[in-house]
């Protein structure tokens, strides 16, 4: 067997063992190539960032990365058949490069965008540049000619790789740093229940109420308690309990005109995004507060 | 039995009278750390907890941090999240402190006053000693209170790419408002 098929049996064998093994970790997540196909990737980003795959409908086009090792499996067979594996080591190479550059760029924008870590090179692990490497050896290794062409379609890969994914995920981005709230009035509503209920049930056990109403919307209905309307036109409704416990609103400033002539004891109906509870030191009291309200009409 | 009940319930009436105590549970807090590469990350809230001793010049206020309203959804998460505010293990952002020369302020008169008001800012449970230029205006028995100030992030560990990019400001203006 020559040096060049030797070579090539290895970068095979390295590429195929190290697509499992740690790429990056991000936080207590650790990822390899494998989790892209799997899917596992984003929900990772998804989980542990808040980041969104920016394409969920082409999810099953990343099946396509299981060719990487199973590529490599059948290049090994076929230097040991001595048949040209020029085309499927080329594939295994070019898909591995550019899975390694778009896991190298993505964790470089959570650091850049969002501030995760204070550089990228604390999440990337040397399994990542040991793939990248293979990568390169088995298309380089893949027969004894066409070198220019081999050498043309690695840089090629990488460079199309390199902008195509900025030129992604700078439109996403932008999509996402647009994206406004939409009116509280037409998003779907998770609970609709009782001011008392709410209090009492946030009074009973904070931190199961906490953890199920925090930043759902909910339709809160009861008799107004404190209302005060400040001189920025926002109006403030506010239902308390005998201890002193409240929930309080701050509504909308378009909701002026509706809210204005609101009293305190009148029946009235709101919709918000519920911010928890937090226990108040200066009144020794629990308030749950509410964000983005609106007077119900619905 | 009876005396003392009609004692206690006397002292609680005087006491609300006569209480140097004011207090607010909605006073607005906003913050502004936009830059000219982003001009997302700013919020408001307005259901501040905040109280204002007229006779000793003390001053305290509470915000729930999750209650900073965000126009855009993801600062708003990202903001909440543990690379920046830690929100889940620490809820709320205080002040206390003092208002100085609080004698120099006339809260039975209609007025406006300057105010320093020193104090302590907790933010992720790092406290900072800060001090605050401020007004007072006092009218018709509403005393209003109004502070813009800016803090430098870096004293509360708050650090990050997105920071030293220039995405969010080093040092981002805060102004509070809050009517007693």
């Amino acid at each position: 067997m020559t040096t060049l098929n030797k070579t090539h049996i290895i970068a095979s064998l390295v590429l195929l063992i190290t697509f499992f093994l740690p790429w990056v970790v991000w936080k207590d997540a650790s990822l390899s190539g494998n989790d892209m196909p799997v899917g596992q990737f984003f929900a990772a980003a998804r989980e542990k960032f808040g980041v969104d795959n920016p394409f969920p409908q082409f999810s099953i086009v990343f099946k396509i990365f299981w060719l990487i090792p199973a590529a490599a499996v059948v290049v090994i067979a076929f230097v040991l058949l001595t048949k040209n594996t020029f085309w499927l080591a080329a594939a295994a190479g070019l898909l591995s490069l550019s899975l390694v550059l778009v896991y190298f760029l993505f964790s470089n924008n959570l650091v850049n965008q969002l501030g995760v870590s204070k550089s990228v090179w604390s999440m990337v692990k040397p399994w990542l540049f040991i793939q990248a490497l293979a990568a390169v050896t088995i298309v380089l290794s893949a027969g004894e000619e066409k070198w220019l062409l081999k050498s043309g379609l690695i840089l090629v890969t990488a460079s199309a790789t390199f902008f195509g994914f900025n030129m992604i995920s700078k439109q996403v981005e932008k999509k996402i740093m647009e994206e406004t709230y939409e009116s509280t009035d037409n998003v779907k509503t998770d609970f609709t229940l009782g001011a008392n209920d709410l209090l009492k049930e946030f009074m009973a056990n904070d931190s199961a109420a906490n953890k199920k109403y925090r930043e759902k919307v909910l339709v809160v209905k009861g008799a107004a308690g404190d209302v005060e309307i400040k001189t920025d036109s926002t109006v403030i409704i506010k239902f308390s309990d005998s201890t002193g416990s409240y929930i309080v609103f701050s509504l909308d400033k378009d909701q002026f005109e509706k809210a204005k002539n609101i009293k305190a004891g009148d029946a009235v109906s709101l919709k918000g995004s519920c911010s928890g509870s937090v226990y108040s030191e200066i009144l020794s009291t629990t308030s749950i507060s509410f964000k983005r309200v609106i007077i119900n009409n619905k | 039995m009876k005396k003392t009940i009609l004692f206690i319930a006397l002292t609680i009436i005087a006491g609300s009278i006569f209480a140097q105590k004011k207090t607010t549970t909605s006073a607005t807090v906003s913050f502004d750390a936009t830059t000219p590469k982003d001009a997302q990350p700013k919020a408001e809230n307005k259901t501040v907890i905040g109280s204002l001793d007229t006779k000793t010049g003390a001053v305290a206020f509470e915000a729930a941090v999750k209650n900073f309203s965000f126009a855009n959804p993801k600062m708003q998460e990202h903001f909440n999240s543990s690379n920046w505010m830690q929100s889940d293990s620490f809820p709320r952002f205080t002040f206390t402190g003092k208002i100085e020369k609080i004698n120099k302020i006339k809260f039975n008169k209609d007025g406006t006053y300057s105010a320093k008001v020193t104090g302590d800012l907790k933010v992720k449970n790092i406290s900072k000693k800060t001090i605050i230029p401020g007004q007072i205006t006092v009218l018709n028995g509403k005393i209003t209170v109004v502070a813009n100030f800016t803090i430098k992030l870096s004293d509360y560990n708050i650090t990050g790419q997105p920071i030293d990019g220039g995405k969010v400001s080093k040092e981002p203006n805060i102004t509070m408002k809050a009517e007693f």
